[in-house]
């Protein structure tokens, strides 16, 4: 199973602003997995978001979740 | 899973002072209000390690910060007594100077209207999915983070 991913700000210019993952079935895999693949991101804290919602905790991901890697927020 | 719709505050590009002019106009026919507050964001030319700040490029995650800023609208609206509220964020190079968020709360009288707009703002900080990147002179940039 492939899950598309987004990532915003900071975290695009590391990782592209979308990409996939195959096998990660849960946030904590997918964060382990994204250490190693881009070591920059060791030092960056960034938030999770599925189908819209940050997720706190270890969290499942289905084929179908909308997944997000949200660096911290700077609008306004 | 059907998409709602969720009202539109994202505006490509600086938000001008005639388009404040007119929301503003635009409420003279509403004659129960009392009371406006408004908020307007403007780009600020940050030095940092003698470098200028010229412009901020706006990004956001559209789908999740209008969801959120629907959430919040409604909480807004729960808690304080409003006949309306506008929000507008930029989107895109805003430059120094530019105005980038215009944030409009009405009510009969002034403190929740005050209130309100102040605290939508925090929020809107705080809990949207928009990142602005800072745009130097010679064209590097940093991204912000806002405190």
């Amino acid at each position: 199973m492939a899950i598309e991913i987004k990532a915003f700000g900071l975290l695009a210019d590391i990782t592209g602003s979308d990409f996939s993952v195959i096998e990660q079935r849960d946030t904590d895999s997918l964060r382990q997995l994204l250490a190693e693949r881009y070591p920059a991101l060791s030092t960056i804290h960034y938030a999770i978001a599925i189908d819209k919602k940050i997720v706190s905790g270890n969290t499942l991901i289905n084929e179908t979740s909308s997944v997000a890697l949200l660096p911290p927020f700077s609008g306004g | 899973m059907t998409e709602k719709k969720h009202k539109q505050i994202f505006v490509q590009g600086a938000i001008s002072s005639a388009f404040i002019a007119d929301s503003i106009q635009k409420h003279s026919t509403k004659t129960n209000i009392g009371a406006h507050s408004i908020f307007l964001g403007q780009v600020r030319s940050d030095s940092i390690n003698d470098r200028k700040v010229v412009a901020i490029d706006y990004t956001t995650y559209e789908e999740m910060a209008l969801e959120k800023m629907h959430e919040l609208r409604e909480g807004i609206f729960a808690k304080y007594p409003l006949t309306c509220m506008h929000i507008y964020h930029s989107l895109g190079t805003i430059a120094a100077g530019e105005l980038c968020l215009f944030v409009f709360t009405s009510s009969i009288h002034r403190k929740e209207a005050i209130d309100a707009c102040e605290e939508v703002v925090e929020l809107i900080k705080k809990e949207l999915p928009v990142w602005g990147k800072e745009i130097f002179e010679d064209e590097s940039y940093q991204w912000k983070e806002n405190k």
